[in-house]
């Protein structure tokens, strides 16, 4: 046994101050988690817009030059600053709490990186009080239409800078991410004992190393071109325009697997603890992750089947190997809920939503990987429904799981379990009712965006389903904002583990935990140590 | 067993309905692409079908129904079980690559040497359209768009190029785009069979006016695209 001693009270600082220079990872997680949030919501009010506009043919609530912006901010808002922070937050505050650790391995570069997150997702919505408003040329801002003569606002300079920030931020994070868990185990806590969040954070980590540099990279050579003369990606210059794509999804598609491997490893947990079993296929969730991060790193052209430029059946033949691994998750989640005492509090529901949603993201994601199939759909609505199944359907449900399972342990608080299933049945509904009908949207022909399209097309009805759906969505915000208000008013005492069946270590410490997150910690023998210390009869039977 | 045969079944059948409601007779190219949409959309409402029912059953048949359960079982792993699971997807994506590699090689190789040739220009926001053994330009504007006349049942071979941003040229009906790239010429080609107009637009964002960037493409009898061309160079 370990202890930890508290600090003097005269050294902790209290109220805004506390958190202003924190460096305890709990509180640096809380941050992120907010931040995000807060941009998530942002980035949901720009999506009400979009389909505002949308809901009906040739409409003017937008002109093209704000719509633009709108999903340009929109994309790089729910990329960039909701679903990849959240992860590192939700990692921030547990990878400590998971292996039986008093804090990350360095604290205060884990402090200066949320704050140069912060500061990078501000600079990028700056863009919207500069001469020529924010920047315009989509998330992916390809050249040339990037380039200072196309683009020549101030918000796309502010857009890039900006997201070069949150890169060199994420890189900070990750360097973190790796370290603490390989150094700062609890004694007893070997690596085969790492709860698979840990385990996929430890992938993530690895995919951010290598994948955010190239990322500031292309920006560094995007703000060369448009302001020191560069030419890299001007073909009038010798330049080529392909070179950017490349660089760029270099980056784009590993980032993908950095916005969902965190949240298959939120799912592996909220499934075993609801259905009342151990983990199945432990050894199998940990060696896909890193068969997922390392199939990512090969996949990158696969976004530039229709440029003419690449060796189309490589990276078509890596991508769908991808599907393999995440098959294997799949199974072991099934295989985890087989003969299980399932119960259906918040938590679970989402994680059911989670899996059906992703499903039809993973297998709609294996026909885009397939270049004839995407000589078709590619930057059509197929694709926009494609990546809303994984990123929407999956991670964003799966960041509502991760909001009820880990809220008692955050606040000290359970949210309400009847605003929850509200939430849950809403969100479902919305979420398939606005992305479905963009399957055949694209099939028929709408290409993504567009501000706007003729009446003749015949899209009207699908588009008015897709924005009812959207409606339907931010109700269940609304409500979820709703549910946080209420239950955070009805504080009661709540027992270490309030779910009653859960595994990992941060279910052996209080809610909220103490500073330095343990007063003691309990022997770890086994995969689920806070399963053995509260239900000691059973300990025998725990994975070793 | 038999209820899941019946899911498959049906997912099948809802898959191959979705496939005849694609376009698949516009062009020789599109009928061979058809084909791989049809492959791809039965495999995966069968998988679906399968592994959504699977999630649905332990949903609802493992329910908690006591209480006071803390542990309902203990195993946690079985090899066999985990490697069917690994080798048998392998086996299956093996073979979806098989269909495309297959369909790619066709669409994507060019008949030399060409029947017809015309050069295609993306700009900021319209095209323009070059028969150069015929001399003969269509340009439009994002206000008029323009249209492109192709012969039925003669193979044209297409020259993509764009002079400002990265353009794509997209036709719905012949379920294929490609890139407009600057300083790039893109070859393919496309096998008309079936006379008629067909929409097209950018699909490659591409600024303030990318809504607007659409064209219409009529294929007509190689009679009626010879007096076309003959009009129209005389005009110009």
């Amino acid at each position: 046994m370990s202890a930890v001693a508290a600090p003097p009270r005269a050294l902790a600082k209290e109220g805004l101050v506390a958190w202003l220079v924190t460096t305890d990872h709990k509180k640096i997680g809380i941050l992120y988690m907010l931040t995000s949030l807060t941009f998530f919501l942002i980035a949901g009010f720009l999506a009400d817009v979009m389909r505002l506009q949308l809901a009906a043919p040739q409409q003017t609530i937008v002109g093209p030059h704000e719509y633009n912006q709108v999903f340009t901010l929109h994309g790089t808002a729910m990329i960039f600053l909701f679903v990849a922070p959240f992860g590192f937050g939700l990692a921030n505050y547990l990878i400590p709490l998971q292996i039986g650790a008093p804090e990350m391995a360095f604290p205060r570069l884990n402090a200066y990186s949320f704050w140069l997150f912060l500061l990078g997702g501000l600079t990028v919505f700056a863009g919207l009080i500069s001469q020529g408003g924010a920047a315009a040329s989509g998330w992916t801002a390809f050249a040339p239409l990037s380039d200072v003569r196309v683009s020549s606002g101030v918000g796309q300079d502010l857009w890039i800078i900006g997201l070069t920030l949150t890169s060199i931020s994420g890189i900070m994070t990750a360097i973190n991410f790796l370290v603490t868990p390989i150094v700062f185990r609890a004694p007893g806590m070997s690596m085969w004992r790492l709860p698979i969040f840990t385990w996929e954070m430890i992938a993530t980590a690895l995919l951010v190393l290598m994948a955010f540099p190239p990322l500031a990279t292309a920006f560094a050579m995007l703000l060369l071109d448009r302001h020191a003369g560069a030419r890299f990606f001007d073909p009038g210059g010798g330049g080529d325009p392909v070179l950017y794509q490349h660089v760029f999804w270099f980056f784009g598609h590993p980032e993908v697997y950095v916005m969902i491997l965190p949240f298959f490893g939120v799912i592996t947990e909220v499934v075993a603890v609801f259905s009342r079993k151990p983990v199945f296929g432990y050894t199998g969730l940990v060696l896909s992750a890193f068969g997922i991060a390392g199939l990512s790193m090969g996949v990158w052209a696969h976004h530039m089947f229709t440029t003419g430029a690449v060796a189309n059946p490589f990276f078509s033949a890596l991508s769908f190997l991808i599907a393999v691994p995440t098959g294997i998750k799949f199974f072991n989640w099934i295989a985890t809920m087989w003969r299980g005492a399932i119960s259906y509090e918040t938590p679970m529901l989402f994680a059911i939503g989670f899996m059906l949603n992703f499903l039809i993201g993973g297998i709609t994601g294996v026909m885009v990987a397939s270049p004839p199939l995407d000589y078709h759909v590619e930057d059509s609505y197929f694709l926009v429904a494609h990546f809303h199944y994984t990123l929407g359907g999956g991670s964003m449900f799966a960041i509502f799981a991760a909001l009820y399972f880990w809220f008692p342990k955050i606040w000290g608080v359970k949210l309400g379990e009847r605003l929850g299933r509200v939430h849950f049945t809403l969100m479902f509904v919305g979420f398939n009712l606005a992305f479905f009908p963009m399957f055949l949207l694209g099939i028929m022909g709408m290409p993504r965006r567009v501000y706007t399209y003729p009446a003749q097309a015949g899209w009207g009805a699908l588009n008015l389903a897709s924005s009812a759906g959207v409606a339907l969505i931010t109700l269940a915000t609304a409500v979820l904002v709703w549910n946080v208000i209420v239950s955070m008013r009805k504080r009661f005492p709540l027992a270490d583990d309030p779910w009653g069946s859960a595994s990992s270590l941060e279910w052996a410490t209080s809610c909220p935990p103490p500073e330095f997150n343990f007063r003691a910690i309990p022997p770890i023998r086994s995969k689920r140590p806070a399963f053995d210390l509260h239900y000691p009869e059973y300990a025998k039977d725990s994975p070793k | 067993m038999r209820l899941a045969a019946l899911v498959i079944t049906l997912a099948a059948a809802t898959a191959l309905a979705e496939c005849a409601a694609i376009p698949h007779d516009a062009t020789r190219q599109a009928g061979e692409l058809h084909g791989v949409w049809s492959v791809f959309l039965t495999a995966g409402a069968v998988v679906y079908a399968l592994v959504a029912g699977l999630i649905l059953w332990a949903a609802v048949a493992y329910r908690r129904r006591d209480r006071a359960t803390v542990q309902a079982a203990t195993f946690h792993q079985n090899v066999p079980l985990e490697l069917a699971w690994t080798v048998i997807p392998v086996l299956i994506v093996a073979g979806l690559f098989a269909v495309t590699y297959a369909a790619e090689r066709h669409v994507d190789s060019v008949v030399t040497p060409p029947g017809e040739t015309v050069q295609i220009v993306g700009f900021r926001w319209s095209w323009r359209f070059l028969y150069p053994n015929h001399h003969v330009a269509v340009e439009g504007t994002s206000d008029r768009p323009p249209e492109l006349v192709l012969p039925a049942g003669r193979t044209t071979e297409v020259r993509l190029t764009s002079s400002d941003v990265i353009h794509a040229f997209w036709v719905p009906a012949f379920l294929f785009k490609r890139d407009a790239i600057p300083g790039v010429v893109n070859v393919y080609d496309y096998t008309p069979l079936k006379e008629g107009v067909y929409p097209g637009r950018c699909a490659e964002y591409c600024g303030t006016f990318h809504a607007h960037m659409s064209f219409t493409v009529r294929v007509v009898s190689p009679e009626a695209y010879a007096r076309w061309l003959r009009e129209r160079g005389a005009a110009a």
